[in-house]
């Protein structure tokens, strides 16, 4: 099939990438590009795990085109903060013992950070409802909903600099 | 880090809230899972499946498939030794011969240079085949005349212990005192019947294999197990190969839960890898996943009781028959621990259990957290509440009156210590305010309790003092995300004296870390941990001799404290000594093992069974608040409180994550999820329709951690990841009769059913 040349903005970097038109972004990010910390499951948006941020709202990798997204920003968990920082949205995580196999939480971070964007002020139903599309099986959701309203409150009284690109 | 408890107080680390150690490369995106993994050249593999449940294969024809663009290869049943593999039973190949089984079956698999390639590639493959007469529940199985799954059944290798007869792959069973004798002792006797419906494990990640041989005839493998060792062997055997040259290595599991103990994807990655000579990667579907996985087996129970009018259980009978699939798997197995449930954590005298593993054409289920309990517990609890109703008395003094206390038997004899079930009940009880137990109207409150195994086994570590005075932990277990290895390595670091910091954990490799038997029945932290209390041992005989001879002072002089080794106003760290072993001595490092003493029962008492006690067994207690909408049917949980006796709280925060989430995973068990079969074929293989709670739909849980040490564990410690998804189902049912006087005895309990049962009742 033939490809076609796209300039995807990842993380405020640049990426030329030769693909089919029919390859989704997450495709691309994971085999082209080797961001691997955006996760692949269902490839139906149900369980969330693929999300990214897009102009700054949570989406689905696995359902968006890559052609879709040319000259638009897109934001994944390895841009979520500077090399060696944390966001205070991982940090929470951490502290609030919100992660345990894993692999539901760099979506969950970032449909989280996409929430807090426009809701600085949540409050636990908020959070609850804003998480409904990403699937964790692990936790039962109570420590990161925890996670979400602690960082709410630690961006509130310090902004991060590196972070929220 | 603060102390969480004062019964800590003399400990550094275990006891408290310790971070898990892979917390921030989970965060991060840089931890990396099986699904991740990649390497150069990789061709991506898939798997054609059977859409017939039971059928004669009459041809195959591949040709089509293997010309296409970007296929490299296409295999079937002919391309492969013709092995029959399996745990108790030897009844499964990796794709059908002759027979198609249930829908969902492998019948061939293909590589090619992209995952849309290799989907393309299995359209083209022809199957032909002649349907035959299917069985697709446990009472068509066992109907008289019912056509047989497996024909050869009695000439497959098998478990000899085992009772096996046509569709029936084991009858566990446990016979105590008379059960006649104690139905005619009882005044009144109660018979109910349960069933339950199969629920997927619903870990986020799929199963993951990537496969790749290399010149010297070894196949390594990289998957997301959670039994690297076990899938060494099963491959070994698939392949026909020595185990040694296979090898198994767990780069990181989203999620497990008894999904992914069996093999899975392994085998298909390994044999296209060597027919292309390309390293294959192979990853289900969220659709083969609700087809043809390792799904909790669906079940019926039949519970007959035998009660006095104050109260005391006196004879039970109950029989449970589990839908086991296309093959034995883990059937036997969960069939026999499903016996131990029936009885209850109830001292009863006169007992006849029965669990039933019966091969239907359906995918062939398997192991899911705390295999058979939650179906056993549902039948179980759910009867003790309508026992106590039918004699009016308090369910909670129904089930105080009859629990197994310290000291007492098990129903095959074991003697029970540690038994902080009592205090389990009342604290549960309390909490959730069970005196005021209808607080409105459709408002009403309900109890459950249970106990459950730590599942023994070995375990081998091998722990290293490095240059710097930092540890390395070398096991053969792997993470699967319940923090059980951030739990072994608080053991290592309180008896060795370093801090968490110091500590490096390397995991899951069958070439090179010890011997494991795996991350499954709730056994890691507790056998990781004692293996490291042992390595930690000998470990430090090694550094009190070195640091001897080293520092000119006797050893009974010399202590290792906080790093280093100290006395007689001397002082070696442990990088030193480490630093001077490299150099004269290879290192300091000890190979520490354990393994669970066996838990003596009475021989006499048991049939059939291969898990015939419970090894250190935890107690528990579950208890919700809840109304039920009199026109929908549904159900809002106000709270759910869980008190757990987990013996000694290693990593409380840790713990408590483990009872959430086993708590959300079983209420999607009791209110929403259910893999729904029609004709042998599942309706909702996919997340839209197979409902897993969210964020939305799980209430707070409260934990309370009850600690009755355990003889056997590090510090006490029982297991813990399993016990939480046992008992949801039942303390939803008993709140739902509870708040609505309806009483569902069916899985899940979806507020259409409640509708419709409110409904029945009001006429």
């Amino acid at each position: 099939m033939t490809r076609i040349a796209l300039s995807l903005t990842i993380n405020g970097q640049t990426h030329d990438v030769l693909a089919e038109p029919h390859r989704t972004l997450l495709d691309v990010l994971r085999t082209d590009l080797g961001l691997i910390g955006t996760k692949e499951n269902c490839l139906e948006a149900e369980c969330g795990v693929c999300t990214v941020l897009l102009e700054g709202a949570a989406v689905n990798a696995c359902i968006l085109l890559a052609a879709q997204c040319q000259g638009r920003a897109i934001v994944t968990i390895e841009g979520l903060a500077a090399p060696g920082q944390l966001h205070p949205l991982q940090r929470a995580f951490i502290d609030h013992g919100a992660v345990q196999c894993g692999y539901c939480i760099p979506g969950m971070i970032l449909a989280a950070k996409a929430y807090l964007d426009t809701n600085p002020e949540p409050d636990g139903d908020g959070v609850r409802e804003a998480l409904a599309g990403n699937l964790c099986r692990c936790t039962g959701y109570q420590r990161i909903i925890d996670a979400v309203l602690s960082a709410a409150r630690a961006l509130r009284t310090s902004p991060p600099s590196q972070a929220a690109r | 880090m603060m102390p969480d408890d004062a019964m800590t107080s003399a400990t550094r680390i275990v006891g408290r809230s310790v971070p898990r150690m892979d917390a921030p490369g989970k965060v991060t995106g840089t931890a990396l899972y099986a699904a991740d993994f990649a390497l150069p050249g990789m061709l991506y593999g898939k798997v054609l499946r059977s859409s017939e449940p039971h059928a004669r294969l009459v041809r195959i024809d591949a040709g089509r498939a293997a010309r296409l663009p970007g296929v490299r290869a296409v295999i079937t049943a002919a391309d492969v030794p013709d092995v029959r593999y399996g745990g108790s039973v030897k009844d499964e190949r990796v794709f059908a011969r002759d027979r198609i089984r249930f829908a969902g079956q492998p019948l061939a698999a293909v590589a090619a240079t992209s995952p849309d390639a290799a989907a393309a590639a299995l359209t083209a493959i022809e199957v032909v085949c002649e349907p035959l007469r299917p069985v697709f529940d446990v009472a068509a199985a066992l109907a008289p005349g019912a056509p047989l799954v497996h024909d050869a059944w009695a000439s497959y290798t098998a478990l000899p212990i085992l009772h096996r007869d046509g569709n029936v792959c084991n009858r566990a069973r446990i016979v105590v005192g008379d059960v006649e004798r104690g139905f005619v002792e009882a005044d009144r006797v109660f018979e109910n019947r349960f069933t339950t419906s199969s629920v997927h494990q619903g870990y986020t990640e799929p199963r993951a294999a990537v496969a790749q041989w290399d010149s010297s005839g070894q196949v390594t493998v990289w998957s997301n197990t959670q039994l690297p060792f076990e899938i060494q062997t099963t491959l070994a055997e698939i392949l026909q190969l020595p185990p040694s040259k296979v090898r198994v290595i767990v780069p990181g599991i989203g999620g497990g839960f008894g999904g992914k103990l069996r093999i899975g994807v392994e085998h298909f990655a390994a044999l296209l890898a060597m027919k292309t000579g390309r390293p294959v990667k192979v990853m289900t579907t969220s659709e083969e996943e609700l087809t043809a996985a390792y799904a909790r087996q669906p079940a019926t129970v039949a519970v007959k009781t035998g009660v006095t009018n104050d109260g005391r259980l006196t004879a039970r009978e109950a029989r449970l028959w589990f839908d086991t699939g296309a093959f034995a798997g883990s059937g036997p197995g969960v069939a026999s621990v499903a016996t131990l449930m029936l009885a209850g954590p109830y001292r009863i005298p006169n007992l006849l259990l029965e669990g039933f593993a019966v091969y239907t054409n359906k995918t062939n289920f398997g192991s899911f957290r705390a295999p058979s309990g939650p179906q056993a517990n549902f039948a179980v609890e759910s009867q003790m509440d309508i026992i106590a109703d039918a004699l009016g008395l308090d369910p909670l003094e129904l089930r105080l009156k009859n629990i197994v206390r310290e000291g007492e038997e098990g129903p095959t004899g074991q003697v029970l210590t540690a038994v902080g079930l009592e205090e389990c009940l009342r604290r549960a009880a309390d909490a959730i305010g069970w005196r005021d137990r209808r607080p409105e109207v459709g408002r009403g409150k309900g109890i459950a309790c249970g106990w459950w195994t730590t599942t023994g086994g070995s375990s081998g570590v091998y722990v290293k003092v490095n240059p710097d005075g930092t540890v390395a932990l070398n096991t053969g277990a792997a993470e699967i995300g319940t923090a059980a290895l951030t739990g072994a390595a608080q053991v290592l670091a309180e008896d060795l004296g370093v801090q968490m910091a110091d500590i490096n954990v390397v995991s899951a490799d069958t070439l090179s870390t010890p011997f494991d038997f795996g991350a499954q029945g709730s056994r890691t932290a507790f056998a990781v941990g004692n293996a490291c209390r042992a390595a930690v041992a000998d470990l430090k005989r090694q550094i009190l001799a070195l640091a001897s001879k080293h520092l000119g002072v006797e050893e009974s002089a010399l202590a290792l404290r906080e790093g280093s080794v100290v006395g007689a106003g001397k002082r070696a760290t442990l990088g030193e000594l480490a630093r001077i072993s490299q150099a004269s001595g290879g290192g300091l490092i000890a190979h520490g093992t354990f393994v669970a003493p066996p838990t003596p029962y009475d021989t006499k008492r048991v049939e059939g069974h291969v898990y015939p006690a419970f090894h250190s067994p935890s107690f528990h207690a579950h208890a919700t608040d809840l109304s039920v909408d009199a026109e929908t049917g549904e159900i809002t949980i106000h709270r759910y409180v869980v008190a757990q006796d987990v013996g000694f709280a290693m990593n409380p925060a840790a713990i408590e994550g483990q009872i959430e989430g086993g708590v959300a995973q079983g209420l999607g068990q009791a209110l929403s999820e259910e893999i729904v079969y029609e004709n042998g074929r599942v309706l909702n293989a996919n997340l839209t329709d197979y409902k897993m709670p969210t964020a939305r739909d799980v209430p707070r849980v409260e934990s309370i951690l009850v600690q009755h040490p355990s003889l056997v564990g590090p510090f006490g410690a029982k297991g813990v990841g399993e016990p939480p998804n046992i008992e949801p189902p039942a303390a939803i049912a008993n709140a739902v009769a509870s708040a609505t006087g309806v009483r569902i005895t069916s899985l899940p309990i979806t507020a259409e059913k409640v509708a419709l049962a409110l409904r029945e009742l009001a006429k």
